[in-house]
């Protein structure tokens, strides 16, 4: 009996004029989407992998010049795309592209797309993610929202009812039907798409690449699917097929539209982003007072006494140690317990918003899925983060390798206060510092991190399915 | 007659709970919207001031220090002195009598003050730094600075009154017009409504003319008061009539919807249908053009790589500081705390070290400025997608009028070119002389007042975007006044 309902639905969908434009243009734009997003893809890692081999290269062809000088002249990183930014770009658009590695400074990466795009660009990226995301749910609606209310008006749900068939036949049925009309849009898709990966899976070596698609898949199946029970549920509780619409487009307009950017607002509120110029005043004040409340300056003068005493000498020129580099070292040593503080205070904001707009994903299923779409997609924050972090440890280990070397090799340098007399170092030297690698976060914490909201999408369809049956229970002929 | 019919429909709608609803939702979205807008400028603004008040202590510092210098000068009757670069402190002239190392240590935050209107549309204020420091760096340094946000923030944008009026608005719109003919139809009663002397075209005039009123209503007047709230400069000519034209905008914008759903609705199809397709209509119009139009500028008009652009102009530097390094001690060049004190050489460090800034930039800005071309030949061709859809539109006056355009960021950052030159020049050439600095010269530093876009050039921008919304409507209502005439009343 099920299958029979099932074929009925399907057969009316298909044969629907409307289907016939929807499904084509949809596909059409998914197609296109994925298209141009791998072809910017493809471009970015070539220009990606081309900078970073010129900056390593510029780096040991910087001149012969002193190891601290270096370091000032620094390294950058360039991030690369996420493996599967050509099927959702995430906040690719909006994290800067570069971080400038250099003594003495953390900096935040820099060449951010958006910032060389036009005002359009904020109306978001024509990628598969967003339309299936926000074109999906309402293909569903329109192919399912007459399901029972159509039948209603038209007065064959009486009919269908008189022939002894139970409540529970027809909901599944129908979803079985809505489903089957919805899986021959996006199927041929999800094909092209994975056959087109294969042939491209060279780019890149990102890990679990069958791996994250298998949960992409869940992801939007399980998405698909709170949105075609929620349609079945909502037409058999409407009386009329025209509020069955109004009711599910408002939803549908509401969990896609207004309630990412209200999440956005409300996470901005409790857990509120430093404006960059107050950020910056209280670091550079912290830097200069001391993350203890004690100068650095005065902190050096007692590590000096401390060194004296340790080597039992009584002036600079008779350590072992070139005591300039040191200073340097110690100096950039006192920084980073504040660089971690306030740079660590800007990524939990940013983490701590994340969750709250995951969380409001109680209220509107396309967060929860935003959120996974980007992460298995490699272009989330998570990923941009793991990206910062290995930049500054990067820079990090630059700088001591530098300052090191430095005070080693200078030491009869401390005899002499003639500046004529530096030390120089050359490629040789500045080949100690290994190129920069970017290991993306692995995807086993990626997944952990985004168990919630993978709960938060299974409440959601049980939920929906729950409405399904307890609306189509309440269905019987004499209210029809 | 058709004030009875107008009064009528309204009684109807005002006694409807379901419209009720609809615009309890509006209120509450611009509600949220300006409270949401007003906090990102107070944000914005509070960020401009820290930055200040620690640049101004800086410098108030090294004032005080100098008033110091000056009294114990004066009373032991020595000479007022100028002071070599140094990073420890020591004894002797202070650091605040060296014009180079203020002007190159300390920098005045300019800042582009946002419209009255700034908190109503975000637009792109939220990725640009609307305050920027300026010292004897190079321009690179002063922009290379962002302001913080979330990137998720970001990606989803704002809820701010501009979102309410492009996204949500059209869908109030839509949901208290998609049935207008439909639902009368469907209940029997349209065919009991013409048999009285009126015509259908007035009978649509009517309906929708009631329910524009009620919309309009709501919008012009929570407008106001967002505006009041959350706007600012509200005693000035500039701010009202920046919302004047907010508000022409807006209508233009809202009668096009209205338009729209008529023109759905002469076709005789039934309620759902007509919901079907005027949804359909939003998201295309609202959604998918405007981001296949980005799409298409950004894949057929690449922007050019900034990482291309990176090591370009790394390549740059490096040349110019190679020449330089043969004539200097570079380590020195770095690190102007270990010059020794004495005559002449420690001086030469920052005088070099300008220089060498200015080499660096005379390499690189040819890049950069080509670059920027690049970008702006893309920006002209995007523009013209703008008549694509009216959310396109819409979108690009409502950041011209509220201020938060990249247009006015970018005439905004040609006047802090400027007053860049004026600074360098002013402190160079006072450190070149070894002027000493005294407290007095400290009021007479350079300073900077942003001055405002000619409201021309504002106009000349909005102009096309307002007349394309102007005739796109026309287009819309002229269809369905031709067509009413051919409306089936009675259903079949």
């Amino acid at each position: 009996m099920i299958t029979s309902i099932a074929r009925k639905e399907f057969a009316e969908i298909v044969r629907d004029g409307r289907f016939k434009w929807t499904a084509a243009i949809m596909v059409l734009l998914l197609l296109t989407a994925m298209l141009a997003g791998f072809q910017k893809y493809t471009t970015a890692m070539r220009i990606q992998q081309a900078a970073q081999a010129g900056t390593n290269q510029q780096w040991l062809d910087q001149g012969d010049k002193n190891p601290h000088s270096a370091a000032h002249y620094g390294n950058y990183a360039f991030k690369p795309a996420g493996p599967l930014s050509y099927f959702d770009n995430g906040i690719s658009n909006y994290t800067g592209t570069a971080v400038f590695m250099e003594a003495h400074k953390q900096n935040f990466a820099i060449g951010r797309p958006a910032s060389d795009q036009s005002a359009i660009a904020r109306f978001g990226d024509l990628s598969g993610a967003n339309i299936l995301q926000l074109l999906l749910p309402l293909l569903i609606i329109f192919l399912g929202f007459t399901a029972f209310s159509g039948e209603r008006e038209s007065g064959t749900l009486r009919q269908v009812m008189s022939m002894g068939v139970t409540n529970r036949q027809l909901l599944w049925g129908k979803a079985l039907g809505v489903g089957t009309a919805v899986m021959i849009v996006v199927l041929p898709c999800i094909v092209i798409g994975a056959i087109a990966l294969s042939m491209a899976g060279s780019v890149d070596h990102a890990e679990g690449m069958g791996t994250r698609i298998a949960a992409l898949s869940v992801a939007y199946l399980m998405y698909a699917g709170i949105f075609v029970f929620l349609t079945i549920a909502v037409s058999a509780m409407t009386k009329h097929a025209r509020t069955t619409l109004m009711v599910l487009v408002g939803f549908w307009a509401f969990t896609g539209f207004l309630m990412p950017k209200a999440a956005s607002e409300i996470s901005k509120f409790t857990d509120p982003t430093p404006a960059f110029g107050k950020w910056m005043a209280d670091m550079r004040a912290h830097q200069i007072r001391g993350i203890d409340g004690v100068p650095p300056f005065v902190k050096f003068a007692k590590y000096t006494k401390e060194v004296f005493k340790e080597y039992g000498v009584d002036t600079v020129a008779d350590l072992p140690m070139y005591f300039v580099a040191v200073r340097l070292q110690k100096l950039e040593e006192y920084d980073y317990p504040v660089f971690d503080q306030h740079y660590g205070m800007i990524r939990d904001a940013y983490a701590a918003q994340r969750k709250v707009q995951d969380r409001l994903g109680l209220l509107a299923p396309t967060l929860p899925l935003r959120s996974i779409s980007m992460a298995l997609s490699g272009t989330d924050l998570i990923q941009h983060v793991k990206f910062m972090t290995d930049a500054e440890t990067y820079r990090r280990n630059m700088v001591v390798k530098m300052n090191d070397y430095l005070s080693k090799a200078a030491v009869d340098l401390n005899a002499t206060s003639s500046s004529s007399n530096y030390m120089r170092a050359d490629e040789e030297v500045f080949a100690i510092v290994p190129p920069f690698v970017f290991e993306p976060p692995a995807l086993n914490s990626m997944m952990a991190e985004h168990r919630n909201n993978f709960i938060l999408l299974a409440l959601w369809l049980a939920a929906a399915i729950g409405l399904a049956i307890f609306a189509t229970n309440r269905i019987s002929m004499e209210r029809n | 007659m058709l004030k009875l019919i107008i009064s009528h429909e309204a009684r109807q709608i005002i006694r409807t709970g379901a419209l009720w609803s609809i615009l309890a939702l509006l209120v509450a979205a611009i509600v949220f919207a300006a409270w949401a807008g007003g906090r990102s400028i107070d944000r914005q603004i509070e960020g401009a001031q820290a930055a200040e008040a620690f640049e101004n202590g800086m410098r108030n510092h090294m004032r005080a220090d100098t008033e110091k210098y000056e009294a114990q000068v004066l009373a032991s009757g020595e000479e007022y002195q100028f002071a070599a670069v140094r990073h420890s402190p020591g004894s002797g002239p202070p650091q605040g009598t060296n014009a180079g190392a203020v002007g190159a240590e300390t920098s005045l935050y300019v800042t582009l003050p946002p419209t009255g209107l700034a908190a109503l549309s975000v637009g792109q204020s939220d990725i640009q730094l609307n305050y920027l420091p300026v010292s004897m760096a190079t321009t690179l340094d002063i922009t290379k600075n962002l302001e913080l946000e979330n990137p998720i923030n970001l990606a989803t944008g704002s809820f701010d009154i501009a979102f309410v009026v492009i996204f949500l608005l059209p869908i109030f719109i839509l949901a208290m017009s998609y049935d207008l003919l439909s639902s009368e139809k469907e209940r029997g009663t349209l065919a009991m409504i013409l048999a009285h002397p009126i015509s259908i075209r007035e009978l649509m005039a009517s309906k929708i003319i009631s329910r524009a009123a009620i919309m309009l209503a709501v919008v012009l007047g929570f407008g106001i008061i967002a505006l009041l709230t959350v706007g600012t400069g509200l005693d000035t000519a500039d701010t009202w009539l920046r919302f004047g034209l907010w508000m022409v905008a807006t209508l233009l914008y809202s009668a096009f919807w209205f338009a729209l759903a008529v023109l759905v609705n002469v076709y005789g199809k039934n309620s759902a249908a007509n919901g079907t397709v005027l949804a359909g209509i939003w998201l295309i119009l609202v959604v998918i053009v405007p981001q296949l139009v980005s799409m298409f500028a950004t894949t057929v008009y690449p922007t050019p790589s900034r990482m291309e652009l990176t090591i370009a102009a790394r390549n740059a530097q490096t040349e110019a500081e190679k020449n330089f390094m043969a004539k200097l001690d570079e380590y020195y060049y770095d690190h102007l705390e270990f010059v020794p004190e004495g005559k002449g050489k420690a001086m030469d460090f920052l005088t070099l070290s300008q220089a060498n800034n200015n080499s660096i930039e005379k390499a690189i800005r040819p890049l950069y400025d080509g670059f920027q071309d690049q970008l702006n030949k893309q920006e002209e061709l995007v523009q013209r997608f703008q008549y694509l859809s009216p959310a396109i539109m819409m979108q690009l006056a409502l950041n011209e009028v509220s201020g938060t355009s990249a247009d006015r960021y970018e005439f905004f950052l040609n006047q802090v070119y400027s007053f860049h030159d004026e600074w360098k020049e002013y402190f160079s050439t006072k450190f070149l002389q070894r002027y000493p600095l005294k407290p007095a010269d400290y009021d007479n530093f350079p300073d900077f007042s942003y001055e405002e876009q000619p409201f021309s050039v504002v106009m000349a921008r909005l102009v096309p975007s307002l007349l394309g919304m102007l005739i796109l409507f026309l287009g819309v209502v002229l269809v369905p006044f031709i067509a009413l005439r051919k409306y089936q009343v009675a259903a079949r």
